[in-house]
């Protein structure tokens, strides 16, 4: 009886903590696109013109994908500013399966993320030539 | 006759009253049994600090096992929210680096390269 009371406790428990967590990253506060700082607006300057359309968790993960801009490589601030566009008009759904798949790839061996990717670039030939 | 001799010559009265005994003076008689038990061990002094019957620490001591026991999946799992939101106290870095990676975002929304992350590897 105690044992049951004490699982259905734990389990309700575990429950509100992942509706609290759904439930803050949905209500952040959304960040008008004049309150940035100049070096913000550069940086996420292909999509000024959806900003202040977007909901504030969507803000935040951009403000964050932003600050570590400084530290990229070349390329990297290069392919940023590329792909920042399309990557903030996918759907909610679409972003949480590609960093869940990008998680995924991570946790690999680097021979077989190598492998892998070498393999993704290999039968999308036109990606290869244009976008690497 | 010795002690051990009388217990044997009334075991087989005890055992055939032992039917006869209900459900209720059967748990009535057990726990007189065991408070007898308790009252003639000797006391346990609990962490160094207190005196307390023998029944009494290891009941102590059962309760916190289990209870430490019921806890622990939780705070595993607390631990692991914790660790996880340390590592990932900014929400866009791994945006950033799935943005700046060699593959494009819409590689990892690819169903065929998702089937090549499940296959195993030799």
């Amino acid at each position: 009886m105690a044992g049951t009371a004490a699982r259905l406790t734990a389990g309700a428990f575990l429950m509100a903590l992942a509706l609290a967590a759904g439930a803050r990253e949905h209500s952040a506060p959304q960040t008008p696109w004049h309150s940035l700082s100049p070096e913000q607006q550069r940086i996420l300057g292909p999509v000024a013109p959806e900003w202040d359309r977007m909901p504030g968790f969507q803000q935040q993960r951009l403000l964050g994908a932003a600050r570590q801009y400084p530290d990229m490589r070349p390329i990297q601030k290069q392919r940023f500013e590329q792909r920042i566009r399309d990557w903030s008009a996918m759907t909610p759904e679409q972003r949480r399966a590609a960093r869940q798949t990008f998680q995924g790839l991570r946790q690999l061996p680097p021979e077989r993320q190598h492998e892998l990717r070498e393999r993704w670039l290999r039968s999308h030939p036109g990606y290869e030539k244009h976008g690497r | 006759m010795n002690e051990k001799d009388f217990a044997e010559r009334i075991r087989p009265w005890l055992a055939r009253a032992e039917a006869q005994v209900g459900e209720v003076e059967a748990t009535r008689l057990r726990a007189a049994r065991l408070r007898a038990l308790d009252a003639v061990r000797e006391p346990v002094r609990l962490f160094g600090l207190v005196a307390v019957s023998e029944a009494t620490a290891q009941t102590i001591r059962y309760s916190v096992i289990q209870r430490s026991l019921l806890w622990l999946p939780m705070l595993a799992f607390l631990a692991t929210l914790a660790f996880q939101s340390v590592r990932e106290s900014d929400p866009g870095e791994i945006d950033a680096q799935l943005l700046t990676q060699e593959l494009p975002p819409d590689a990892f929304l690819d169903q065929d390269f998702r089937q090549w992350l499940e296959q195993p590897h030799g």
